[in-house]
């Protein structure tokens, strides 16, 4: 629960500067442990003491980004911070035998962008449109 | 019952001042505090010493791939201040663009199951008025259209009539397959193949019917596709 005795020990833990960051970002005062990092740079956190933070708020991310939105979070800590897996990816032994070698490297939604994805089709189409074979006024038309 | 006397025993043995069951109020609930000790899972606030609270500093080297994407692009063009009126103009576009984005307020167009999505979406869980968004019957206080469902042939008319109604600038989310591309009622007689061939769409959200996370999440896009929005500076330009 957000209190003012909790926002100065927030403010302790993690540093004044840290604590500005949050209160631009997550809006609100928090600090836990340090989890992890994934590969685009968002850090991950998770505070389990119930007097500190409410149950369900109590694993987070600090976005790398400005303009952050959830697609940022790959597929492997997006298992974590929603508590589908216990343990972060690092630590997950069967998430790790798991995923694929063959797996293309995690990329976050391009809608909007040039990187959009567009929908294409290689195969030649079954229905070709109509093209008029027209003759102009007074012309012959070969029988 | 017998539980409950042997764990008041417990707690008595345990030298705590238990208070009669006659008191009321906050006292009632002191025995369980000292109950906390006969769990045997490690208490949560237990903490270990030495705790990273803040991890190492994000990396600053890397570039998103949005910004890659951007590289080159009209788009960044056209967001990208070349003079000082333009750098005034586009400062201002993008107080426009916030004041738009933190206040969105959808019109219902619930016609079928997706409304029920969307209803969540309102509700205490997804809690949408977090983000300001907070929805309108009238189509005239309202500058988001959220089309909701199935759209009919006989209810087109009265779409584009609300649509009509709405003042500029105005969105439009399409919510689910009947209303992105008819859907499951496709090949019906009786229904629009699409809300865009009634009114132009910006957001199309897919699912049957989309979650009320993914319709939340359409509305963050829209809000990125606000924020994108330098009407003023193309004006300048022009």
């Amino acid at each position: 629960m957000p209190s003012l005795a909790r926002t100065i020990r927030s403010l302790r833990r993690v540093g004044i500067r840290e604590w500005w960051r949050q209160l631009q970002y997550i809006g609100d005062a928090k600090s836990g442990r340090f989890v992890g990092m994934d590969q685009f740079g968002n850090r991950y956190y998770e505070n389990r003491n119930g007097e500190e933070e409410v149950p369900g708020r109590h694993r987070w991310v600090d976005y790398a980004q400005h303009e952050f939105n959830a697609s940022q979070v790959p597929p492997e800590w997006h298992s974590w911070i929603s508590h589908i897996r216990k343990e972060p990816p690092a630590q997950d032994s069967l998430l790790q035998a798991s995923s694929p070698p063959w797996k293309t490297p995690y990329m976050e939604n391009l809608t909007g962008t040039r990187g959009a994805f567009k929908t294409y089709n290689t195969a030649a189409p079954k229905i070709q449109p109509w093209e008029p074979k027209t003759t102009s006024r007074g012309e012959q038309t070969s029988q | 019952m017998a539980t409950l006397h042997a764990l008041r025993a417990a707690t008595r043995s345990s030298s705590h001042f238990v208070p009669s069951s006659s008191s009321v109020g906050i006292h009632a609930f002191r025995p369980a505090a000292s109950l906390r000790s006969l769990h045997v899972s490690k208490s949560a606030s237990a903490e270990p010493e030495k705790i990273d609270w803040t991890g190492p500093p994000a990396p600053r080297d890397q570039v998103p791939v949005t910004t890659l994407t951007q590289k080159g692009s009209i788009q960044l063009r056209a967001v990208m201040p070349s003079n000082k009126v333009e750098y005034v103009l586009s400062t201002l576009d993008k107080i426009a663009n916030w004041a738009r984005q933190s206040s969105m307020w959808p019109m219902t167009f619930g016609l079928a199951c997706c409304a029920v999505e969307m209803m969540h979406m309102a509700a205490a869980r997804y809690d949408q008025d977090r983000l300001g968004v907070v929805f309108r019957a009238s189509p005239r206080q309202s500058d988001i259209m959220i089309v909701a469902g199935t759209l009919t042939n006989k209810m087109a008319p009265a779409l584009r009539k609300v649509y009509d109604q709405m003042p500029e600038p105005r969105w439009v989310i399409s919510m689910g397959s009947c209303a992105n591309g008819g859907g499951y009622y496709h090949y019906a007689y009786s229904v629009v193949r699409g809300c865009d061939r009634i009114v132009p769409v910006d957001i199309y959200v897919p699912g049957c019917p989309p979650t009320a996370e993914a319709l939340l999440y359409g509305m963050l896009q829209l809000q990125r596709k606000m924020r994108r929005n330098r009407k003023s500076m193309l004006w300048y330009r022009k």
